[in-house]
């Protein structure tokens, strides 16, 4: 089902786009990157192009429902679901996990192709749009496939995307392992100056291979997490599964406020998976 | 090189100077644009921007404002610090004041006005805004009510669609009461114009965000209101901003049915037909819409023809309606019923929506009908009845006890879309033992078959001659008590020891008599009638004698003025009256009275007379 092409990221044009963005936002990044070229495969990929309404496609996301174990051990407050309200294709080719408040409760969505897919290495991305206010928890993360019979955080974790949503101008990119989860993880952050990740589609990605993983937004990279950086075991050489969810509070971002707008929806244009041709 | 440059200059240089010279003899008219005015983003920094100004409001403290060159946001050189006054504080009642440049600014660039605050204390700024010029502010925005601490923080004030600040000269205002009656001090430092990214998801809506639909009627106005302004701050917070309606482009989807204006004022001009009135701010699209279902030239009701005497009217431009506590009282737990009243070229009429009852009260004070006989009453049911419709009339009687009255009438399919004039004897409301406290008037729709109507001339009145007392009180005056010199009225305090009854000889049988709960001064059997004032009063810095009377019986009333000697001069009134007649005499009319010694008023001539607000007034 899934057609292979051939894609070839970070040629030269990036680059100066990226020296370029390197001198607008140097605050916290290094003046220049140089990055081997390398070229991608694609493996598996949801563009979510379908009728508005529909549910994601069965074959490619199963869901998580309901309140999880402690608030999905965050103390989130939402309930997942599986309805359309919560979770759809807007018919414009986009999927949307749609946050919602019914007077105290919340409903959301979290889907993940555990199951289905998973894989070691390569080029993981999603383009999309964040939702925002106080409260708010969108993310774009993997879980290692074995997490059922070594648990968390064993199998490793890997946040290409969260945000909080009352600092929608900065993202972060975490991984969790044994060792380094929860409040003392491996993590950095990437800052807009003047701008916002709400309101605009971004393209969120990591590069991973036995040696590093590598964090990126819109093909800036922002953090390169190599084996000597883990201070713990280096739990990455195995498939991990995708997963896409909208939390509503949480130990991570704090309660939303009778200020948060509610709903709130993550709009995400693709999600694609890539494998390096050698 | 260069010199060779120069000497073709110098050789050629004639022909350069007509060439421009014929260049600027060329350009027409049309390419000489207004020069632009300046962008300077900044406000105050670290002191006044160049053309600067500021003024307090008026009823502030003049010197709430100050540059403090010590509390300044990151070590600069100077902030702005405002002291609001404790309450009672006689400098002035709060802080205020516009910072305002002499010529324009253009602000098309940026998207916001920003600053950093702080205070001496967790405060809330009553209102900062932008865009007030002193003049008519059109494109004012504002923020009520912004929580400030005592740690400096940053806040922004957006703006929204800056493509029509091109010049402006209102750069920032606040107005700040004290917080429970006592005084604080704020700081505001680095006041500038940005453009900023951080801003989103502007939402904006009409009419509360609601979608709402009239009937209504060509000649019918009415203002669009409601109007919102949403933003999200940096902080993912969402903000209320309240901005002017000049942000917002409206437009009626059919304008030969209804337009609408620059200020939102929606006029209804043609129909039937429907009109959507819809709005926009820059390009995003309002919330919110007003759809008309004008169904073209209102129809009035009847003009009525009788006599304001005979009249007690609750609801009617035709007369002057007495206290009316409410129309629609929106009895809980039962009532369904709406009021959308409106206007049609200045006749106000009552529109009853959802209508299942609907009571109307005045019973502050009652209305005492003893002497009256009938319930006049027009109804329009707008819709189109399928069967005959019942509506029931109840008149409710505030006595020592409650005594209700009730008549039932029918209206047939035919008779709904056209006015139906009621004259109802109180004798057809069954169950009205008493009618001198009269404070109700319910409306019942019986069957449950009437989903609305229209109601004007709602009044009550007499069949019989001419009543010989005034069913209702003089109208009550306007004018300023520091601007009066009262005789006789309970508007005002009289000069004291004023007496109205001295005795001169006359015949007359003066007394004061309460109408409709007002003080009434009641002449008997004129002769004449003398008012003694309680000092002598010097009225000549006074325009008018202002003077409401009423009489049915007398042909001949004149009034004088009397000044020591006896000086007095008599000024006829024209009698006698239709209802209430109130009229303001020139005092020069009554020369050669001396208007610096008034002692005496006095009343003269035949029948019965009632006087009320008797008072001289400045012009």
């Amino acid at each position: 089902m899934n057609t292979i092409k051939n894609i070839t990221v970070h040629k030269r044009i990036p680059y100066i786009l990226m020296i370029m963005l390197a001198a607008f936002w140097g605050c916290e990044r290094d003046a220049f990157q140089k990055l081997e070229e390398r070229t991608w495969q694609l493996t598996w990929s949801d563009e979510f192009d379908g009728q508005a309404g529909q549910l994601p496609d069965a074959t490619k996301w199963a869901f998580d429902i309901g309140t999880g174990d402690g608030g999905w051990g965050n103390a989130e407050l939402q309930t997942y679901t599986n309805s359309p309200a919560n979770v759809s294709l807007d018919g414009g080719g986009n999927l949307v996990i749609t946050a919602i408040q019914e007077s105290n409760r919340f409903t959301s969505a979290r889907i993940k192709t555990q199951g289905l897919f998973a894989q070691k290495y390569g080029r993981f991305e999603a383009r999309l749009k964040t939702p925002y206010g106080p409260g708010m928890w969108p993310a774009f993360w993997m879980l290692g496939e074995n997490i059922g019979t070594v648990g968390w955080p064993q199998c490793g974790e890997i946040d290409i995307m969260e945000l909080r949503g009352q600092e929608p101008h900065i993202i972060h990119g975490t991984i969790h392992g044994p060792g380094y989860s929860g409040g003392n993880p491996v993590s950095k952050s990437y800052a807009l100056k003047n701008g916002r990740f709400d309101f605009n589609f971004h393209l969120y990605a990591i590069e991973w291979d036995e040696d590093k993983i590598d964090f990126f937004v819109d093909d800036y990279l922002y953090q390169r997490i190599e084996r000597k950086d883990v201070p713990g075991e280096w739990v990455y050489d195995q498939p991990f599964f995708i997963l896409l969810n909208v939390a509503v509070g949480g130990n991570y971002v704090g309660f939303p406020t009778a200020q948060t707008p509610f709903p709130q929806k993550m709009i995400i244009d693709f999600v694609r998976v890539y494998q390096e041709a050698k | 090189m260069e010199t060779n440059m120069i000497d073709i200059i110098k050789k050629y240089l004639p022909i350069i100077l007509v060439a421009v010279l014929f260049a600027a003899c060329e350009r027409d008219l049309e390419d000489l644009k207004p020069v632009p005015f300046p962008s300077n983003p900044e406000v105050f920094i670290d002191g006044f921007t160049a053309g600067l100004n500021y003024a307090a409001f008026g009823g502030s403290v003049p010197t709430a404002f100050d540059v403090d060159n010590k509390v300044t946001w990151n070590n600069s050189k100077a902030s702005m610090r405002f002291d609001v006054p404790n309450a009672g504080d006689p400098q002035g009642a709060y802080a205020g004041g516009v910072f305002f440049t002499g010529s324009g600014r253009d602000l098309s660039g940026y998207n916001a006005l920003t600053f950093w605050a702080k205070a001496n204390q967790s405060a809330v700024l009553d209102l900062v805004g932008f865009g007030n010029d002193l003049g008519p502010s059109t494109y004012q925005v504002t923020i009520s009510g912004l929580s400030v601490s005592t740690a400096w923080k940053k806040y922004i004030i957006p703006l929204p669609d800056p493509s029509k600040l091109t010049a402006e000269r209102g750069m920032f205002f606040y107005s700040v009461g004290p917080a429970d009656g006592k005084g604080f001090s704020f700081w505001i430092d680095e006041l500038k114009f940005e453009n900023l990214g951080t801003i989103a998801h502007p939402q904006f809506g009409i009419l509360e965000g609601q979608d709402q639909t009239e009937t209504s009627f060509v000649g019918v106005s009415k203002m669009i209101g409601g109007l919102t302004s949403i933003y999200n701050m940096p902080t993912g917070v969402n903000q209320a901003v309240n901005i002017a309606p000049a942000y917002f482009e409206f437009n009626s989807s059919a304008p030969s049915v209804a337009t609408v204006d620059a200020s939102g004022k929606v006029s209804v001009t043609g129909g039937p037909g429907n009109a959507v009135i819809t709005a926009k701010v820059g390009d995003k699209t309002a919330k919110g819409s007003l759809t008309i279902q004008s169904v073209g030239v209102f129809q009035p009701a009847p003009v009525p023809t009788r006599t304001p005497d005979r009249v007690i009217s609750i609801f009617s431009n035709a007369y002057t309606n007495v206290p009316v506590n409410y129309y629609n009282g929106y009895w809980a737990p039962y009532q369904t019923t709406l009021s959308a009243d409106f206007a049609v070229n200045g006749d106000h009429v009552l529109h009853y929506t959802n209508f299942n009852f609907v009571g109307i009260e005045f019973s502050s004070p009652t209305i005492n009908a003893s002497a009256l006989t009938h319930l006049h009453v027009d109804i329009f049911i707008p819709g189109t009845l399928t069967a005959n419709a019942q509506i029931r009339f109840e008149l409710v009687d505030f006595g020592s006890t409650n005594v209700t009255g009730t008549f039932t009438r029918t209206i047939t399919p035919a008779q709904s879309q056209q006015w139906i004039s009621l004259d109802i004897p109180f004798s057809s409301f069954s169950g009205l033992t008493r009618r001198s406290s009269l404070a109700q008037l319910i409306f019942v729709d019986v069957i449950g078959n009437i989903p609305g109507f229209y109601a004007d001339n709602i009044y009550f009145y007499t069949e019989a001659a001419q009543p010989s007392v005034p069913l209702t009180a003089a109208p009550a005056p306007a004018h300023s008590a520091a601007n009066v010199i009262s005789v006789f009225s309970d508007a005002y305090a009289a000069i004291p020891g004023t007496d109205l009854t001295p005795n001169w000889g006359q015949a007359t049988a003066t007394s004061v008599m309460q109408i409709q709960g007002n003080n009434t001064l009641r002449m008997a059997g004129l002769n004449y009638q003398g008012i003694q004032l309680g000092t002598s009063q010097n009225v000549s810095s006074m325009g008018f004698l202002h003077i409401d009377y009423w009489t049915a019986n007398s042909t001949q009333l004149k009034v004088f003025l009397i000044s020591p000697g006896p000086v007095e001069t008599a000024y006829t009134l024209t009698v006698p009256t239709n209802g209430w007649r109130s009229i303001d005499i020139p005092l020069s009319s009554f020369a050669p009275v001396n208007l610096g010694d008034v002692i005496q008023l006095k009343f003269e001539g035949n029948g019965d007379i009632y006087l009320d607000n008797i008072y001289f007034r400045r012009n």
